[in-house]
């Protein structure tokens, strides 16, 4: 039985942990991302979560080491944050991906000069490791917490995973949402068997503490936790295919999700709840016979390399979004776009849109007008000086 | 450019030595870079530091991996291989030892060299720290190095009477070194004893670290287990006839043990340095 | 309340994997291998960067510097909710990780009476890295960042006295130890390690290269800590029951725990009395709490 409830994005997390059957949960409160933390209290309080253990922590720093901790431990577990949370956070996030512990976080995008969102709070995080998620609706959020959980402890990935969504226009806004039934999420996800664990019933057995100083080659462990995170592209295409076929939804490859991109010109590419308006501004450039397609980028690490390559076969020029900006470096979809259509043989214009900065507000207009700019590129074969502002 | 690896232990001043050296050929107008080995020190335990020394800025950051020198501060330590081991050819071991350089058992394509410098600091420092009493023999057998320069390094490190007692340990060390002699096995023997340094976890064998080693009187002992309890590193077993015995591969030779107990049952015994 | 031990019914056999990479008579190796001996298996030991003490035979995990609050948390809800509360959690830290870096992890932690035993190793400074000033270095005591000289005395501060701290949050049980008093810390190990909620067991480990005095005086200048009142031997329950292990007739004078230790070297007469002083009002505290069989103050 398909239930189907409105709800806002940050309850739709809420049930993914539940019906993820998550084990210990530990946050901290901040804006936009408040309001999981109490769905999560209401369903410890509710007592229809057995075995859960919910931590109302002294900050966002000892739940992400509180989390690491009871992964290390073998529980399927959870936290989730916001912009300055995020970054207040980034120490232990690195022991959390450095010690192979799968883990979700759901990370509230609140900017880290405002309030309001952007993307600059996630995109900060990329050397800490983890696998970053971007996701645009409540139904998303909900698909994509639980899949997390299956690409995490995959074992050819066993990293954690931070699912990014929009504060405010996604976590406060209400929409419907399906939920499925527990017995085809447990069927999907099994329980977590960690292959080490902090649970040793042999007494004499002995694992030695974290830290350096030991023999061998120091890259090792950094070879492996590489090789994770690119057999991620791998396993995300899996897990989103199984899950289409659980559901009937489907999000393109799981790491792209293309709108019209057949038979375009041009593309463009955006992230997060901005890829909705975009999508809308897509099907309004069309009406008006300019032919310009969306990329939505679901997965930005890995980064969708193969999809990108293949994608630059077929357009004359790719009009990337950014919604975070690194002062003096530029965007970081554009950066890696660019990076990833060096190893090819085709290079089409690549410019580089930024907005959408500290929560401004991205139209469908603004869409609009960054696909028929890309059009005007695509013909004068050459775009304007990067950071383009929206 | 003439490259030099130093072996001590935690507390002797090996690195101190190391910069002492590297100052010295400053004051001699070279360029130098003195290294300690990266990590940890503990009290007691081996370690190694390195020197580089040319006539131009030493660029090279990377440990010394094949020394032209290899100066060995401590008296057991000299007695093992690993000093003398991936030299350059026809490389200088200058060892603290009272033997002579021929009655070392280190072999290579090397030359020995050995001061007694452990007595020279007892006599000129009262102490058996051996790191500026080391420097002056090494100044005979490295022409790039003075022992004018030298005596002015010290003096930057140990200021005042201090600095006046360990340039005379180097001058004594200068004076009293021998001659090098060409070692005669050429070929290192196969099975060396690796030498235990410090780092975290457990430890295969510390019995390297004891200069000074606990010996029982069974007779005086009243089996209270005072020495057992207090031992930090369970090197005391008790046997069955109620007395304590030392675990050589445990004992790092601290002394705890002989000074609690309560009828001076234990001596802290010098450890001989056998050939 | 602790149960009186004996040497007699001290274990012989070891919980840890010697020999460890201390230096020679360090002070947190003997509380680690004490503490161990009587820990029994079923334990999942934690660590913090802290210095080596003894590798114990339980499976360990190690967490950032400030993460001892809240690593102990992760297992101990996570064994919780996997349903094996058969195995504890432990964490064995230093001083600067419980006093410093740490503390108000650990604060949060003890406010939501996690199901963990702490165990403090408190050489009094960061010793791992040199000797550098820690919420545990005493008053005048000289560390490589409390320099003495024209403009400096030494450490400007009292050592935090951390039990009272916890105490103020009700926790189950704290207690202070000493290698010096083998028994009496292995009997406060064995009755906390059983006990339901947040344990507090606080070791005073001499350090003979930061305090710079003999290593084979570790044991002495640990004994006269005790003895002058410097360090004593207390247990507090659930935040009020008190109870003193160590009651000397009479203290001996600060100056026998002061003199061995290079540390204390530059103290004038004045100095010495002040903390003198210092010590004697602290210890008439104590007495009055072990009088009154409840915490007083």
């Amino acid at each position: 039985m398909v239930d189907y409830e409105v709800m806002v994005g940050n309850k739709a997390c809420a049930v993914a942990c539940k019906l993820a059957r998550v084990n210990v949960a530990a946050a901290f409160p901040i804006t936009p991302q408040t309001s999981i933390t109490e769905y999560l209290s209401e369903l410890y309080a509710s007592g229809e979560m057995p075995g859960f253990e919910f931590v109302n922590c002294e900050g966002e720093l000892p739940a992400q080491v509180i989390v690491n901790n009871a992964a290390l431990v073998g529980a399927r577990a959870f936290t989730c944050t916001a912009g300055p949370g995020l970054q207040y956070m980034h120490h232990p996030m690195a022991s959390t991906a450095g010690g192979r512990c799968p883990l979700v976080m759901a990370v509230v995008h609140r900017g880290i000069k405002s309030m309001q969102p952007d993307h600059s709070d996630l995109m900060s995080q990329q050397w800490t490791g983890w696998i970053h998620l971007y996701v645009e609706n409540a139904q998303e959020i909900l698909d994509t917490i639980i899949m997390g959980y299956k690409i995490g402890e995959d074992a050819r990935v066993r990293l954690p995973v931070a699912v990014g969504y929009d504060g405010y226009v996604l976590s406060y806004t209400a929409e419907p949402v399906e939920i499925p039934p527990q017995e085809m999420v447990d069927k999907f996800l099994p329980p977590y068997k960690p292959p080490r664990s902090l649970i040793y019933d042999d007494p004499e057995a002995s694992i030695g503490r974290g830290g350096g100083f030991r023999s061998g080659d120091p890259n090792y462990a950094w070879m492996m936790h590489n090789e994770g995170a690119l057999n991620a592209e791998e396993v995300i295409k899996e897990v989103f295919a199984e899950w289409a076929k659980l559901t009937g939804r489907k999000y393109g490859t799981g790491m792209v999700e293309e709108y019209k991109t057949e038979g375009a010109d041009v593309v463009i590419t955006a992230m997060g709840t901005v890829a909705g308006s975009a999508a809308a501004a897509i099907d309004k450039l069309w009406k008006d016979g300019k032919k310009v397609g969306l990329v939505k980028i679901r997965s930005f690490l890995p980064f969708p390399r193969a999809d990108f390559q293949r994608i630059a076969k077929n357009v004359q020029a790719i009009g990337v979004f950014d919604r975070s900006l690194q002062p003096g470096m530029g965007g970081p979809s554009y950066r890696e776009i660019k990076n990833t259509l060096y190893d090819s043989n085709v290079h089409p214009v690549v410019a580089g849109f930024v907005g959408g900065l500290s929560g401004k507000e991205v139209t469908v207009k603004n869409f609009v007008d960054l696909g028929e700019k890309t059009l005007e590129y695509a013909k004068a074969k050459k775009a304007d000086a990067h950071p383009i502002w929206v | 450019m003439i490259e030099i690896r130093l072996h001590g232990r935690g507390g002797q001043g090996a690195v101190t030595a190391s910069r002492i050296i590297a100052a010295a050929a400053f004051e001699d107008g070279l360029y130098s870079q003195a290294i300690p080995m990266y990590g940890t020190e503990r009290r007691g335990a081996p370690l190694t530091a390195y020197v580089r020394i040319d006539n131009v800025r030493v660029r090279e950051r990377e440990l010394v991996h094949t020394p032209d020198y290899s100066i060995c501060f401590d008296e057991f330590i000299s007695m093992n291989q690993t000093i003398a081991n991936s030299m350059k050819p026809g490389g200088i071991v200058l060892a603290n030892s009272k033997f002579k350089p021929e009655e070392l058992p280190l072999a290579g394509d090397i030359k020995i060299a050995c001061v007694d410098a452990t007595g020279i600091a007892i006599k000129h420092l009262g102490r058996p720290i051996t790191n500026t009493a080391i420097l002056g023999a090494f100044c005979k057998l490295c022409p790039e190095v003075s022992l004018k320069g030298v005596e002015k390094a010290i003096y930057k490190y140990f200021p005042g009477r201090v600095g006046d007692m360990n340039v005379a340990a180097a001058r004594a060390s200068y004076e009293q070194v021998t001659d090098l002699i060409t070692a005669k096995n050429k070929e290192p023997p196969k099975q060396v004893e690796e030498i235990v340094s410090g780092g975290y976890g457990a430890l295969k064998d510390v019995s390297g670290w004891r200069v000074f080693e606990p010996v029982i009187d069974e007779e005086k002992c009243i089996g209270c287990k005072t020495c057992w309890i207090y031992c930090p590193e369970a090197a005391l077993e008790w046997t069955a006839n109620n007395k304590p015995a030392m675990i050589s591969r445990a004992c790092k030779g601290c002394g705890v043990c002989a000074n609690e107990c309560p009828v001076k049952a234990i001596e802290m015994v010098r450890v001989q340095v056998k050939k | 309340m602790s149960e009186r031990m004996t040497r007699a019914q001290v274990p012989l056999e070891e919980g840890i994997i010697f020999p460890g990479s201390t230096c020679q008579g360090c002070g947190a190796a003997m509380a680690a291998r004490l503490t161990f001996k009587v820990m029994g298996p079923n334990v999942i030991r934690h660590g913090i960067p802290c210095c080596p003490d003894q590798s114990s035979k339980s499976p360990s995990t190690g967490s950032v510097f400030e993460g001892a609050g809240p690593s102990l948390t992760g297992t101990s809800r996570a064994l919780k909710a996997l349903g094996r509360t058969d195995i504890k959690a432990v964490g064995f830290f230093g001083d600067g990780g419980v006093y410093d870096i740490s503390f108000g992890g650990l604060m949060a932690a003890a406010q939501r009476n996690e199901n963990a035993l702490v165990i403090c190793k408190d050489n009094e400074a960061y010793m791992n890295t040199g000797g550098q000033h820690s919420g545990g270095t005493p008053k005048y005591a000289e560390t490589t960042t409390d320099q003495v000289g024209p403009n400096s005395r030494g450490n400007k501060f009292h050592k935090i006295r951390a039990a009272f701290a916890f105490a103020a949050l009700g926790v189950p049980y704290i207690a202070t130890a000493s290698v010096a008093f083998p028994e009496d810390l292995m009997a406060k190990v064995k009755y906390a390690k059983d006990i339901e909620g947040f344990r507090v067991i606080l070791i005073q480990t001499p350090c003979p290269v930061g305090w710079r005095f003999d290593p084979a005086k570790t044991i002495e200048v640990a004994r006269s800590a005790v003895q002058s009142g410097m360090w004593p031997l207390y247990e507090i329950e659930n935040g009020s029951t008190f109870k003193l292990n160590y009651k000397p007739k009479e203290l001996k004078p600060i100056t026998e725990y002061l003199k061995p230790q290079a540390r204390f070297r530059h103290m004038t007469e004045t100095e010495i009395n002040e903390m003198q002083t210092y010590t004697n009002q602290r210890w008439e505290e104590v007495l009055r709490a072990d009088e009154a069989k409840r915490l007083t103050f």
